[in-house]
């Protein structure tokens, strides 16, 4: 109960403190609304321009049920033999030239390899029976989706090309079983026709074929204000480059609340409130324990109240529950423990200074490096494996991975990862703490 | 082996035996002994640097002993330090309560690390707001409090629990005169309250006012311990008379000398100094026998004899050095 009592004094004391709440909550949203203002400048008029994603494609499908479309309306004006051959017209043509640079290999394993080694950002595997599957009634036609876990942008470009793609097919998919259902078997010759007629409707439904699959290319379409789709477009585009900027700010300042919270501990010894303490008939053990529970439910609320606040301000999509809660908690446990390590390593309060000023601006921007390089492929690669060398950056792997949506093995296998270095954080921390104090 | 260790007390509130403590070559506590009657405010004086806080800190279970131990109300600081805090208010020298937080959420706060809870804490922590003279400020914050309330509210602090002995550490250094009387006043209380006050000062004042027992420090040592009557009776120190007069001094030297109960007149500067055993006996017959003399006496200056003198006498410095 005592630790409790200690835990919410000292967090009432952090919340009723101006210039802990404007560092915990208001300085990050405040840089994001700076990125999300900057870029939504950008997006609805200024000049803006993403490197190109290097996907590598191994179409392996052997064909199935024949079908024509008018070869005007593929992109790239060329004839289809199969639904993969569909797709990598799609993606090879000139419309999508200036963002995506296509690449063919002989097989899946190639094609994964290259993005292994880091030679293209995105592979995709058209399996063999893609068209016989997609004519099936009863199957379900699947491309395989292979990316750089590391880049946002880029892959979620191809992403949203193919989806986009893979509705409009799945719709003739639709169209041709509600047709055969519908009619006698002496009509079936006219299937062809009616797929035909499908596909001239879904992909002509606008002139700017481009628009329509290019999800997130908006910037240099009309101003929002004269298409809804344009500013829906936008306003993804905005969010693919807020949310993980808004991320980083999440944890570069999570990391400063744990260290300043963690300084509780010095400050009341110089306050003399730490030896007052000492003279209750309170353990030690259960007055120190206090003070870290403090530290980490403090971290925990200001990570909590920025993810909803982000959410309900600037609209930015985490991704799915479990794997932003299990990144979350690993925030909130490598940040506090590692303001309890750096703290236990510093004999006054007046060190933190140098602490704040240096040790945490110095491993925040590096951890911070993956998200501000994630437009140069180059640099993401290179500013990746530097930003593991910090806590900070294993968090902000963490945090992208959920928001990129990968699975919870992959989000678990990176919280595992921080909560090893928590464990040997804290325990450092309270080792040195206890040498001190009790 | 969780059997509750304990001294034999003879009913002392306090029971100091053999104290030692050294800081790598400083030796800050050098066998200090000395027992606390209950009831009573026991005062330590000495100079800064003697060794009282360094003292009062073992007592208070913040420092480890070199070497010795110390029952306070039966319970061994070494064995069964929880039991002494248990019984233990601390008042520190230098003020340690939360300036963010307001009277009452300090006071709040340091009940339930005295184990208070529920409506017993809220009644014990309105009572000392009461006792402290601060309930209409208690939703303050004390970062606007004045020295003095911040004093008394570091005060309340150590009585929440009822503590059956307090010690209070310099509790008057750096206040204003009348916050240094309500706090005197207020120790006074307590001792009339049947609390048992360890009193640690640097001001002989303070001590010769409180104090029943006073033990005076120098370089980590007792020096001397007693009632400040036995204390001044230790170096044999007389009452100084200082008069000023309306005709020069030489007119009464020989008739003053002559009076009983005067052990020395002499003069300097116009002033006459008379050295007596007893000023209430001696005084009227320095103004009967100046009278006859046609000589009128215009100012009087009584000095009783101080713990400052004993001081001076048993180390040759001033308290104040």
């Amino acid at each position: 109960m005592k630790i409790l009592d200690i835990a919410f004094k000292d967090m009432l004391r952090s919340f009723r403190s101006m210039f802990a709440l404007v560092f915990m909550f208001g300085i990050p949203l405040l840089m994001t609304g700076m990125f999300y203002i900057m870029f939504g400048n950008i997006a609805s008029g200024g000049e803006f321009s993403l490197p190109k994603t290097h996907v590598i494609i191994a179409n392996l499908d052997e064909g199935g049920p024949k079908f024509q479309t008018s070869a005007k309306n593929i992109p790239g004006g060329k004839q289809a033999r199969t639904m993969g051959e569909l797709v990598v017209n799609v993606l090879q043509s000139k419309e999508m030239a200036d963002l995506i640079q296509v690449s063919l290999a002989p097989s899946a394993e190639s094609a994964r390899a290259s993005v292994d080694g880091q030679a293209s950002q995105v592979a995709i595997v058209i399996p063999a029976d893609f068209s016989k599957k997609f004519a099936d009634s009863n199957k379900q036609a699947i491309i395989e989706f292979y990316q750089d876990p590391t880049l946002t942008i880029g892959p979620s470009i191809i992403r949203s090309i193919l989806n986009r793609f893979m509705d409009g097919m799945a719709g003739v998919k639709i169209a041709i079983n509600v047709f055969m259902d519908e009619s006698p078997e002496s009509d079936y010759y006219l299937t062809g026709d009616v797929v035909q007629q499908y596909l001239d409707i879904s992909l002509v439904q606008t002139e700017d074929l481009a628009g329509t699959l290019l999800d997130e290319r908006a910037p240099t379409a009309a101003p929002p204000s004269s298409q809804t789709s344009g500013s829906q477009t936008s306003e993804n585009m905005l969010l693919r480059i807020v949310g993980p900027i808004m991320g980083g700010m999440m944890i570069f300042y999570a990391f400063f609340t744990g260290t300043s919270t963690a300084q509780s501990i010095l400050k009341e010894e110089e306050e003399r409130t730490l030896p007052r303490l000492f003279t209750t008939p309170t353990p030690q053990a259960v007055i120190l324990t206090g003070k870290f529970v403090a530290v980490f439910l403090t971290v925990l609320v200001q990570v909590v109240v920025l993810i909803i606040a982000a959410r309900l301000i600037f609209s930015i999509q985490w991704g799915a529950p479990v794997p932003v809660a299990m990144a979350a908690a690993g925030t909130v446990f490598i940040a506090s423990s590692f303001g309890i390590f750096v703290n236990s390593l510093l004999k006054s309060a007046k060190q933190g200074g140098a602490v704040f000023g240096g040790v945490l601006t110095m491993t925040g921007m590096l951890g911070m490096i993956s998200i501000f390089a994630i437009n140069s492929p180059t640099a993401a690669r290179l500013g990746n494996t530097v930003s593991l060398l910090v806590p900070q950056g294993w968090a902000i792997r963490g945090l992208l991975q959920a928001m990129n949506g990968a699975p919870v093995g992959d989000v678990g296998l990176t919280v595992l990862v921080m909560l090893v270095l928590s464990a040997a954080f804290f325990v450092i921390g309270v080792w040195r703490f206890s040498k001190r104090y009790v | 082996m969780n059997s509750v260790q304990t001294m034999n007390t003879n009913q002392l509130a306090i029971q100091v035996s053999n104290l030692h403590k050294s800081f790598g070559e400083i030796k800050a506590v050098q066998g200090v002994s000395f027992d606390v009657e209950p009831g009573e405010i026991f005062g330590l004086l000495g100079p800064n640097g003697a060794g009282k806080t360094t003292t009062i800190s073992m007592l208070a279970t913040l420092l480890r002993p070199d070497e010795g131990d110390a029952s306070i109300m039966g319970h061994s600081l070494r064995h069964d330090p929880m039991a002494v805090k248990s019984v233990l208010g601390v008042v520190p020298q230098e003020i340690a309560l939360y300036e963010d937080l307001s009277a009452r959420e300090n006071l709040t706060f340091w009940g339930k690390m005295y184990g208070l809870r529920g409506s017993g804490l809220r009644q014990r922590v309105n009572e000392v707001l009461e006792l402290i003279g601060l309930s209409d400020r208690a939703n303050g914050r004390v970062s606007t409090f004045s020295g003095g309330m911040k004093r008394r509210v570091n005060i309340g602090v150590a009585l929440l629990h009822k503590p059956q002995v307090i010690y209070m550490d310099e509790p008057t250094a750096g206040i204003d005169p009348q916050s240094r009387r309500n706090i005197l006043d207020s120790v006074v209380t307590l001792k009339d309250q049947g609390m048992t006050v360890l009193y640690t000062t640097h001001y002989m004042e303070e001590a010769q006012e409180l104090c029943n027992h006073i033990a005076i420090m120098d370089h980590g040592q007792i020096i001397a311990c007693g009632t400040h009557e036995e204390l001044v009776q230790l170096v044999g120190e007389q009452t100084r008379i200082d008069l000023t007069l309306n005709v020069e001094a030489s007119r009464v030297l020989g008739t003053w000398q002559a009076v009983e109960g005067v052990s020395r007149v002499s003069t300097e500067n116009g002033q006459v100094t008379v050295l007596v055993k007893d000023s209430n006996l001696v005084l009227p017959r320095l103004f009967e026998a100046a009278t006859h003399l046609s000589v009128r006496i215009t100012s009087v200056d009584i000095r009783e004899p101080n713990l400052e003198a004993v001081f001076l006498h048993l180390t040759g410095r001033a308290l104040r050095d």
